[in-house]
């Protein structure tokens, strides 16, 4: 039964490298002669169970799971038709990595360049394929791509510099799994039952959405394996055992060859290396990821956060199982990349955004992320509509309401994005738009990057690009670009986690020059009318004052500091009781004293007790009633008490 | 402070000691005033009896204490852990029932020297009878009958100290789950000492309105400390609940967001904690006014009912006492329990007929040994 298991995977495998042999050899033939590449997408829910330890409803594609990768050349028109046939949920495609110049609208992410495909609705995807590289897409609303809508983009490339160096490409996923549905976790994740924000644990890791997958090497090739991690949270280390690597590209950024032994993916991060195959059949090589477990909250016992696979040699060998590797890791540090192109530093930046990242919880009791002091909630119109529909006021940053976070950049200025990590956790950020130079990047616990005293001369002359970088714990990260893709364009963490509690901020790239040069497609405005979302306004809709920001959707509001009025109100009102009541003990208390004296009087005192004395034995037969208000039968005791002892 | 000073744990001590020197001092008063006279042999053999008694009553105390910290320690201390608010909650609560039926008993405690003074001579009279008797009368209750009446002058201060102390010992065990060990010798030792001081010097200065003074302030701080066990028992119970639904998580949140369910908070301040840190002085006020710096509405609505309930109480025994009868019913009613104190109500009513004052009967362990 596992042979025949693994027969299957390895004949898959051997389907996808055909496949895209076959494709390189077709680029190879037409030479750039851009094609348009058509696909018709059925968005479904179908069931998997990739890790063979739960069935669970997934997102699928024409009713199939993983779903399929797109292969498109450089230069290539690639059309996504999109249908929501989900039924219960709407749904949007994201490029991941693609700087979509000119057609920002076509970028994915909801309330920002488009509005929700409601289920049953179509939406096509429709751009020209620019850049060469490993890629990915995904929905990009509501935290719904790791239910399993996410796969591959390859963008191969004739006029690689490196086409001579390899004789056959392999597509690797790396990626986590949950066995719950995102809603569910989310309705979890962001309630006051969590306050630590602690993020849900992956389930298990996969290899090309799949486990003890089968890569068949032949002796004596050179492959490159284009690696994505799509997962929602976990990033991965992954090696392969008696194999290096040879990095040429991260994020779709050619970079010299480099030589590594151990990687790590973010979540979003891609590499694409060489591995050239062993010259003899001996053995098979176990392929490991294994899933960054400080990110994790807590180590469940049964989670098993690695993954394997095999480079397959010989299928009658047996396949090894994966050495042991333990902490402290140490993958390959993608800092150290120098870019293909060798651009240089950019210049002095004309704006720099500094961005402090902090979780703290909101009056609902959640715990929500922060740049600075906003988390992130998304505008009723869509931001791209409100800078294509605001006029000159789409400038102002206000239009673009207080919640998304907005800055706009000036055309073909050089950005600084500064961003201080306050929490002690990892964070990829990704940059919608745009591959950044990382021009620095601290170790753990360096502080805010000004008070570290990092000087320019410090930076990399000519730094690492890529479009996603981890920014260590409470470390320090500065990135440059130059605005020179009109559009609106997202910033965020890419742990799909802190997309939901906010870690988000929108870049408004040359807004003007927007309402100059796009046209958006019919569609997209009919989809918003459908979905009765305004593609007309400010944040908050408003189109006749557009600096009125009320109505704006707004994140819960600050926890209070301390008491408010209600607290004051109780504070007072307990206080009022207990004064009160000590009154009414203490009245009580010493008004048996005045009876005392009057009953005194009526009576000698030792006769009177004998009486009282008697008449408890009488009553004694109220047991369980201790005490509880009789003693009061001693009232005329006190004055004979005295008298008593004075004798 | 809270930690190595439970301030309940001192005034329960305190009372408890009070109390005790009190009864002892009646004893011995009333020995000395009709035996040292008359009959000093047979007073010195009682006095002997006195403290015999109260000495072997405190020393049984002192074992049941062990013995039930033993127990607490050994046969659940981790289990408990676990759930501990559920625990602390549960204790406070019994802590708070026996302090609030009690406390009200205890009011009037100065005018009982009185009745045991009565009882004295009651007691003293019928074990002369008793003797004289001869003993002719069979059967073992007779004897143990006899046996009571001879040694009443043991027998008393024994039961009422063992009463009081394992009143007391139940008590601290139930605040000493919201507070830490280290909190409570030292203030039992101090109310201790401080109980027989007070006690003492009353005594000796035979100022009975003094000790009213005393045990109406002490009282008073009881149903204080009493009201915030009650809201703390709720605010245990709801905490119990949140971290239960939040997890593991809560332990570290401190005193930060997270840490209290927010859709029940009345008031919470990120400072004054009465149990983060040791409680840096607030748990004093924690332990006599209950207060807390993470409200809930249970909290507040329990602290403001009691206090109702306990206002409602007193002013209905006292109606009672001056009018012989409940409010809302007629003097002589029929049975009918609607008053507070329902059980006992009707043999009360019957009590306070045949007493013709309105006066309860009390059915302390003196009260039966006398029988």
């Amino acid at each position: 039964m596992a042979q025949l298991a693994f027969g299957r995977r390895h004949g898959r495998a051997v389907n996808i490298t055909a496949a895209s042999w076959l494709l390189c050899l077709l680029c190879h033939g037409l030479l750039a002669a851009a094609a348009t590449v058509t696909h018709d997408f059925n968005i479904t829910w179908t069931t998997a169970n990739p890790d063979g330890m739960a069935n669970r409803p997934v997102i699928g594609i024409n009713g199939q799971w993983p779903i399929p990768t797109i292969h498109v050349n450089v230069g290539d028109q690639l059309v996504v038709n999109v249908l929501n046939s989900l039924g219960n949920e709407s749904t949007s495609l994201h490029f991941h990595g693609l700087y979509m110049r000119g057609a920002t609208y076509m970028d994915g992410p909801v309330s920002v360049t488009q509005c929700p495909i409601l289920p049953g609705e179509r939406f096509t995807y429709n751009f020209t394929i620019e850049q060469p590289g490993t890629y990915w897409y995904h929905s990009h609303i509501h935290g719904q791509y790791p239910d399993g809508l996410r796969g591959p983009l390859i963008v191969h490339d004739p006029k690689s510099p490196f086409a001579d160096l390899y004789d056959e490409e392999v597509v690797l996923s790396v990626s986590d799994w949950y066995h719950d549905e995102m809603h569910g976790l989310i309705n979890h994740f962001m309630s006051k039952a969590n306050p630590t924000g602690a993020e849900p644990v992956p389930k298990s890791a996969l290899l090309n959405e799949t486990q003890d997958l089968s890569v068949p090497l032949q002796p004596g090739r050179t492959y490159l394996f284009r690696m994505v991690n799509m997962g929602a949270f976990a990033g991965q280390y992954v090696w392969f055992e008696g194999h290096n690597m040879t990095i040429l590209e991260v994020d779709g950024i050619y970079t010299h060859p480099a030589e590594a032994s151990m990687i790590y993916l973010s979540a979003a991060q891609r590499c694409s290396f060489l591995i050239t195959a062993r010259n003899d059949t001996s053995a098979n090589f176990p392929i490991v990821a294994s899933m960054d477990t400080d990110l994790f909250d807590k180590l469940p016992d049964d989670l098993n956060w690695n993954v394997t696979g095999w480079l397959v040699y010989d299928k009658a060998k047996p396949l090894p199982a994966p050495a042991v590797v333990y902490d402290p890791y140490e993958p390959f540090d993608d800092v150290s990349l120098v870019p293909w192109d060798n651009q240089t530093l950019l210049g002095e930046p004309d704006q720099t955004i500094s961005l402090d990242v902090i979780m703290d919880n909101l009056g609902d009791g959640a715990n929500y992320a922060f740049f600075n002091n906003i988390t992130y909630t998304s505008p009723i119109v869509p931001t791209l509509f409100t800078a294509l529909t605001a006029g000159d006021l789409a400038t102002n940053p206000a239009v673009y309401g207080t919640h998304t976070h907005p800055f706009v950049l000036e055309k073909d200025k050089v950005v600084e994005l500064v961003i201080n990590n306050l929490d002690p956790g990892k964070h990829p950020f990704h940059l919608h738009g745009h591959a950044f130079q990382v021009v620095w990047r601290s170790e753990e616990e360096a502080g805010p990057f000004a008070e570290s005293g990092v000087t320019v001369e410090q930076f990399g002359k000519v730094p690492m690009r890529r479009d996603t970088v981890v920014l260590r714990p409470n470390g320090n990260l500065v990135l440059r670009f130059r605005g020179d893709n009109p559009g609106v364009w997202l910033f965020h963490c890419h742990l799909e986690w802190h997309v939901q509690s906010g870690l988000v901020a929108t870049f408004v790239e040359a807004p003007l020059e927007m309402q100059k040069t796009l046209a958006v497609p019919r569609e997209h405005l009919d989809v918003c009318e459908r979905a009765g979302v305004p593609t007309v306004g400010n944040a908050a809709g408003n189109s006749v004052d557009w600096l009125d920001l009320s109505g704006e959707r707004a994140p819960p509001g600050r926890l209070p500091e301390g008491f408010t009025t209600k607290g004051i109100v109780a504070l007072v009102f307990s206080c009022l009781s207990g004064i009160l009541g000590v009154a009414v003990v203490a009245w009580y208390g010493f008004a048996g004293g005045a009876e005392g004296g009057a009953v005194g009087t009526e009576g000698t005192a030792v006769a009177g007790g004998v009486v009282a004395g008697k008449g408890e034995s009488n009553g004694a037969g109220n047991k369980g009633g201790e005490g509880s208000g009789g003693e009061s039968d001693g009232i005329g005791g006190e004055g004979d008490g005295r008298t008593g002892r004075g004798g | 402070m809270p930690d190595v000073f439970a301030v309940p744990v001192f005034l329960v001590t305190f009372r408890e000691a009070l109390e005790t020197v009190i009864i002892v001092s009646v004893l011995l008063a009333f020995l000395k005033q009709t035996l040292s006279s008359t009959n000093p042999s047979l007073h010195k053999r009682l006095v002997r009896q006195v403290w015999l008694g109260t000495g072997l009553g405190l020393l049984l105390c002192l074992i049941i204490a062990a013995a039930l910290i033993g127990v607490f320690y050994t046969a659940g201390a981790n289990k408990w852990e676990a759930s501990e608010l559920r625990f602390e909650g549960a204790f406070a609560l019994v802590a708070c029932v026996i302090i609030s039926v009690v406390g009200a008993a205890l009011l009037r405690i100065g005018k009982m020297q009185e009745r045991w003074r009565a009882k004295l001579v009651d007691v003293m009279g019928s074990s002369m009878a008793a003797r004289a008797e001869g003993g002719r009368a069979g059967g073992v209750w007779a004897a143990v009958k006899r046996w009571m009446e001879r040694y009443a002058m043991f027998v008393l201060p024994f039961v009422t100290v063992l009463r009081e102390g394992v009143e007391a010992v139940v008590f601290i065990a139930g605040v000493t789950f919201s507070a830490p060990a280290s909190a409570v010798p030292l203030p039992v030792v101090v109310g201790i000492a401080a109980g027989a001081a007070v006690g003492y010097g009353l005594y000796k200065g035979g100022s009975t309105t003094k000790l009213q003074f005393f045990l109406v302030v002490s009282t008073c701080l009881l149903y204080l400390v009493a009201a915030g066990l009650f809201s703390r028992a709720v605010w245990a119970f709801e905490q119990h609940a949140w971290q239960t639904l939040v997890g593991a998580d809560v332990a570290e949140l401190g005193q930060g967001p997270g840490s209290y369910d927010i859709d029940k908070s009345v008031w919470h301040v990120n400072c004054c904690s009465p149990v983060f840190n040791g409680g840096n002085g607030w748990g004093f006020f924690n332990a006599i006014f209950g207060w807390t710096n993470s409200a809930t509405y249970g909290s507040v609505i329990s602290y403001n009912v009691y206090w109702l309930c306990v206002i409602v109480s007193f002013l209905v025994m006292r109606y009672r006492e001056v009018k012989g009868h409940w409010p809302l019913m007629k003097q002589k009613a029929a049975a009918v329990s609607v008053g507070p104190k329902g059980d006992d109500q009707s043999s009360r009513r019957r009590a306070s007929r045949e007493e013709g004052k309105g006066e309860a009967a009390v059915t302390d362990e003196i009260t039966r040994v006398s029988v």
